[in-house]
C-alpha cells in the first residue's frame, strides 16, 4: 500500500507542478510551441540520462558523461577543420565515446575500482583532453559544416496538423529513438535481464552463470556512447563545441534517474521513468524560467526537489521492510 | 513455572493474512515446538513476539500479568530472546563484537567499551555451546555457514547481569549445522530448561523435534490445527496436521539402474582439496560428506570452474567448465550453500529469480518466462502470491524452494546440491526429492552435499568421503548406517578412537 503511495506521489507532485504554471503562465506555458521548445531543449539531457539508467540499474554510475559529451564535440570539431567528411568526424567522435566507456568499464568491472572513484577520476581525464585538443577554446564559425548544425535546426514540419510554422525537431526524435532502443535494451532483451540480476545481486548473478564481468563492461561502454552521442547534438545544436559544454548534464541525468526511481514499484531505475524524471527537471526549468525566477534559486530549487524526492523514496523503502 | 500466554495473534500482509487468531501459551521448563509447512506462519509468529513486525493483534500475559509488546526493546526488557531463521550477522565486524550485537556493551568509565570484558561475556556463551575454540577477532563475514549460526545462538545466550532471560526462540537453528554442533546445541536447551526458561523451538528436522521437544503447536496456513504434548501424539500424526496428507519423512527409493556412462572422472589435487579420485556415472548420484568445511563445497564447486585440478579432470569427455557461465551452458545447475546472499535476488521478482541462468535468446519473453516460473513453482510446490513477487517476501522453505526451482529448470545434465533441502519442509522435500530421482532416471547425474546424514543416506548411491579436503573413502551407501558413516570423518591414524 505504502508502495503505490509513494510510486503515486511523485506522479502527483508533477501534475501539480505542471498545473501551476498552467494557471500562472496561460498564454505560454502549455502551448505546442513551448512543450516542442522544451522536448529540444531537454533532447541531450534524455540522451545522457537514459543511457546513465543502463549502469544505475546495476547501481553502478558514471561520473564522467558530461566531460565525455565535451569531449566527443570537441573532437569532431577539430575533425570538422582538418576537413573530414561530416560521417566520418561523427564516427569518431562516437569511437572516442564508446573507448571511454570501456575504458570506464575496464576500471570498475576489471579491476574492480569503486564507480565512484573510477569515473571520477575519467571525469578529470576527459576534460582535461577536450582542453588540450581545443587549446581551450571555442570552436565555431566557418570551421563546422552548415549540414551538421542545419540537422539540429530541421525537423518533422507539423503543417498536416493545423500547426503553421511548427515541426518538431530533429534532435527530439534522435532522443526519443534513443529512449526507445534503451526501453528495449533493458526491458525486452536477456542482456537487459541480466543487468537488473547484476543489480540485484552480484555474487549470486555470477553463480547463476551471468558474465559480470563482461555485461558490466558493455554497459559503461553504452554510457560512454551515449554521452558522446549528446555532445555531438550539443554540439549541433550551438553550432559549435566548447570544451566545457557538456557540464551541467551529469548531475541532471543522475538526478532524473533518482526521480524516476521514486516512481517505480521497487525502486529500481526504469528508462521510461528516467524520461518522466528528466521532464519534470526541464519543465520546473522551463516555467521557473518564464515566471523570471533568478537561475541560482532555479537550482536551489531543483536541488531540494530531487533531495525530497530520494528521501520519500528511501523512506519508504525502509519502511516495507 | 513461568507461564506465557500469547493470545489471538494476528497479521496479515498486504491484505493476505500470514497469521489468523493464533493462541499460545508457553511453560517454563518445557520445550515447545512450532510445526507447519512452508509458509504455515511460524517465522510470522516468532517475529510479533520479537517486536521486529508490528501485530495486527496479539494480547500478552506473563504469569497473568498483561505486558505491551510492541518493539524489540519490549521483547528484550520481557526477557525474551531470539534466533531469527535468516542469518545476520554483520560480515565486517568481529565474531565478539557480533555475539554482544543487540546488547548493552560493557563499559569502563561509563563511557568507554569495555573490550576485555566484551570479549570474555564473548567467549563465556561461546562456551556453553562447546565452541571455546572459535577466534574471537576473526571477521564475522569470513565465517562458515555453520560457525555464523553458532554465532547468532552464542548470541542470544550472552549473560546480562540482573537480568535473566525467561524465553528462549529458536526458528530452525540446525538447518546449518552438523549432527555433532546441533547436540551440542541440545545439550545447551537441557541446561537452559533446568533454569527454568521457556523454550520456543521451530524446525522441519522431525526426528529432532521429536526427541527435544515436550509439546507441539501445529499452524497450517496461518491457523491453529493442534497444540499437544510430543508423548501422546506421533510423527505421523504432526505430518498429518502439518499437511492434511499422509507423507513419510522418508526419501524416495531409487526406481532406475545406474548406465555405465561416465560424465565426470576427477583425479588429483585441486587447492586444498587432495587425493581425489571418483569417477560420476549418468543417473548417478554421489554424496559428499565430512565434517564441517572439510572441502564439500569447494569440490563441488571445481564443476563450476572455481579451483583447478592439478592431475585429470573432465566433464562430458572435455575439461572442467571455466566459470560458471560456461558450467550452465554446458548443463551444469547448482544450488549454493547460503541462498541469501550466494543464491538470490531478493528485491527482484520470483520469475526474474528463476529464468536467470536459462535466458539464452537476445529477446526475453515475458509471457514464457512467467509460464516457466509458474509450471517450475508447481513443481517445487512453491507458496507464491504470484511470480512477480519478491523473492525476499517469501518464506525462509519458500525461498529455498525458488533456488531449487531454477536448478531444476532446463533439464541440466549435473546437477550440484549444497545443501538443498536446508529449511524445506517434509511434504515438499519428497517432491523434491522425487524431482531429483525423475532427473536422474533420465541420465542426469547429481553431487550432494548437506549436514542432514540420513539425506545422504537416502539418497545417494555412493558417498565420498573428505578429511580436511582429502578423500579418503567411497562408499556405497547401501547398508551403510549414520555412525558408521561418522566414523569414516575422523582420521582414525592420529586419533585413535
Ligand atoms: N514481508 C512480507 N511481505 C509479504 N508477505 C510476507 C512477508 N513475510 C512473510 N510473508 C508471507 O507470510 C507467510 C508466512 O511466512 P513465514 O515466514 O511466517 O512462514 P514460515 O512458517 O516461517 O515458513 P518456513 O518454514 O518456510 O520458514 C508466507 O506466505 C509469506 O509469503
Ligand atoms: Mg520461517
Amino acid at each position: 500500500m505504502s508502495d503505490r503511495l509513494r510510486q503515486s506521489a511523485t506522479l502527483l507532485g508533477f501534475a501539480l507542478i505542471i498545473l501551476f504554471f498552467a494557471v500562472r503562465l496561460p498564454d505560454t506555458f502549455l502551448t505546442a510551441r513551448n512543450l516542442l521548445n522544451i522536448s529540444q531543449q531537454l533532447s541531450m539531457l534524455m540522451v545522457v540520462a537514459a543511457t546513465m539508467t543502463i549502469v544505475m540499474v546495476m547501481n553502478d554510475f558514471d561520473l564522467s558523461v558530461g566531460s565525455m559529451a565535451s569531449l566527443a564535440g570537441i573532437v569532431a570539431a577539430v575533425l570538422f577543420v582538418a576537413d573530414w567528411p561530416i560521417w566520418a568526424a561523427l564516427s569518431a567522435a562516437l569511437l572516442v565515446g564508446l573507448l571511454g566507456g570501456v575504458f570506464n568499464g575496464i576500471l570498475v568491472a576489471v579491476i574492480g575500482i569503486l564507480p565512484f572513484v573510477a569515473t571520477l577520476g575519467t571525469l578529470t581525464v576527459f576534460s582535461g583532453l577536450a582542453l588540450y585538443i581545443s587549446e581551450g577554446t571555442t570552436i565555431f564559425g566557418r570551421d563546422i559544416p552548415a549540414e551538421f548544425s542545419g540537422f539540429a535546426r530541421g525537423g518533422i514540419p507539423l503543417e498536416a496538423l493545423g500547426l503553421e510554422r511548427l515541426k518538431i525537431p530533429a534532435l527530439s526524435l534522435v532522443a526519443f529513438a534513443v529512449i526507445a532502443v534503451t526501453w528495449v535494451l533493458l526491458e525486452h532483451t536477456s542482456f537487459g535481464r541480466k543487468l537488473y540480476a547484476v543489480g540485484g545481486n552480484r555474487e549470486a548473478a555470477h553463480l547463476a552463470g551471468i558474465r559480470v564481468v563482461r555485461v558490466r563492461l558493455i554497459a559503461f561502454a553504452l554510457t560512454g556512447l551515449g554521452a558522446a552521442g549528446a555532445g555531438l547534438m550539443f554540439a549541433a545544436r550551438v553550432a559549435s563545441a566548447n570544451p566545457t559544454q557538456g557540464a551541467g548534464l551529469m548531475l541532471d541525468a543522475i538526478a532524473a534517474v533518482f526521480l524516476g526511481m521514486t516512481m517505480t514499484k521497487r525502486g529500481e531505475p526504469r528508462v521510461l521513468y528516467t524520461l518522466v524524471g528528466v521532464l519534470m527537471l526541464g519543465i520546473i526549468d522551463n516555467g521557473l524560467t518564464q515566471l523570471r525566477v533568478d537561475s541560482f534559486i532555479r537550482e536551489i530549487l531543483v536541488g531540494l526537489i530531487v533531495i525530497a524526492a530520494v528521501v520519500v523514496a528511501h523512506v519508504s523503502k525502509r519502511r516495507g521492510k | 513455572m513461568t507461564q506465557l500466554a500469547f493470545s489471538d495473534m494476528s497479521k496479515s500482509y498486504g491484505g493476505t493474512p500470514a497469521l489468523a487468531d493464533v493462541s499460545l501459551t508457553l511453560t517454563g521448563g518445557r520445550v515447545h515446538a512450532l510445526m507447519g509447512e512452508n509458509g504455515a506462519g511460524k517465522s510470522t509468529l516468532i517475529k510479533l513476539l520479537a517486536g521486529v513486525v508490528p501485530a495486527d493483534e496479539m494480547r500478552v500475559e506473563v504469569d497473568g500479568k498483561p505486558i505491551t509488546l510492541r518493539t524489540a526493546a519490549d521483547a528484550h526488557a520481557a526477557g525474551f530472546r531470539f534466533i531469527h531463521q535468516e542469518l545476520n550477522i554483520v560480515p565486517q565486524v568481529t565474531v565478539a563484537e557480533n555475539i554482544l550485537l543487540g546488547h548493552a556493551f560493557p563499559r569502563r568509565f561509563g563511557f568507554a567499551v569495555d573490550w576485555a570484558a566484551l570479549r570474555k561475556q564473548a567467549s563465556d556463551a561461546l562456551a556453553m555451546l562447546g565452541a571455546s575454540g572459535m577466534d574471537l577477532n576473526a571477521m564475522a563475514g569470513d565465517l562458515a555457514a555453520d560457525d555464523k549460526m553458532l554465532i547468532k545462538i552464542a548470541s542470544a545466550l550472552v549473560a546480562e547481569p540482573g537480568q535473566e532471560a525467561c524465553l528462549y526462540v529458536l526458528d530452525e537453528p540446525t538447518a546449518a549445522l552438523t549432527g555433532a554442533e546441533s547436540q551440542k546445541l541440545f545439550a545447551v536447551i537441557e541446561r537452559l530448561k533446568a533454569r527454568g526458561a521457556a523454550i520456543l523451538y521451530v524446525s522441519h528436522r522431525m526426528d529432532e523435534v521429536m526427541a527435544i521437544c515436550d509439546d507441539v503447536t501445529v499452524l497450517r496456513n496461518g491457523r491453529h490445527v493442534m497444540t499437544v504434548p510430543i508423548a501422546r501424539t506421533s510423527k505421523a500424526q504432526v505430518i498429518q496436521a502439518m499437511t492434511g496428507k499422509d507423507v513419510a519423512d522418508a526419501y524416495p527409493p531409487r526406481a532406475s539402474a545406474i548406465s555405465d556412462q561416465v560424465v565426470a572422472r576427477v583425479s588429483g589435487d585441486a587447492g586444498r582439496l587432495r587425493s581425489l579420485f571418483f569417477d560420476l556415472k549418468a543417473g548417478e548420484i554421489l554424496g559428499v560428506a565430512g565434517l564441517a568445511e572439510a572441502g564439500q563445497t569447494e569440490l563441488l564447486r571445481l564443476f563450476l570452474g572455481q579451483g583447478r585440478v592439478a592431475g585429470g579432470a573432465e566433464y562430458a569427455g572435455k575439461a572442467l567448465p571455466r566459470n560458471p557461465a560456461e558450467a550452465w551452458a554446458r548443463g551444469v545447475a547448482h544450488i549454493p550453500q547460503e541462498r541469501r546472499s550466494e543464491g538470490l535476488m531478493l528485491e527482484m521478482a520470483i520469475r526474474s529469480n528463476i529464468v536467470l541462468p536459462h535466458l539464452k535468446s537476445a529477446f526475453a519473453s515475458l509471457r514464457a518466462e512467467t509460464r516457466d516460473t509458474l509450471a517450475m513453482g508447481q513443481a517445487v510446490q512453491m507458496k507464491m502470491e504470484g511470480p512477480e513477487q519478491d523473492v525476499g517476501q517469501l518464506s525462509g522453505g519458500n525461498q529455498q524452494k525458488a533456488v531449487f526451482a531454477r536448478a531444476l529448470m532446463g533439464a541440466p545434465k549435473l546437477l550440484l546440491l549444497e545443501e538443498p533441502t536446508r529449511g524445506v519442509d517434509v511434504g515438499a522435500k519428497w517432491e523434491i526429492y522425487q524431482l531429483v530421482r525423475e532427473l536422474s532416471a533420465k541420465g542426469c547425474a547429481v553431487i550432494l552435499t548437506s549436514s542432514d546424514l540420513p539425506e545422504i543416506l537416502g539418497m545417494c548411491d555412493r558417498v565420498l568421503v573428505l578429511q580436511d579436503g582429502k578423500q579418503t573413502a567411497i562408499l556405497p551407501t547401501q547398508d551403510l548406517t549414520s555412525a558408521d558413516l561418522v566414523t569414516e570423518f575422523y582420521d582414525t591414524e592420529s586419533t585413535p578412537a
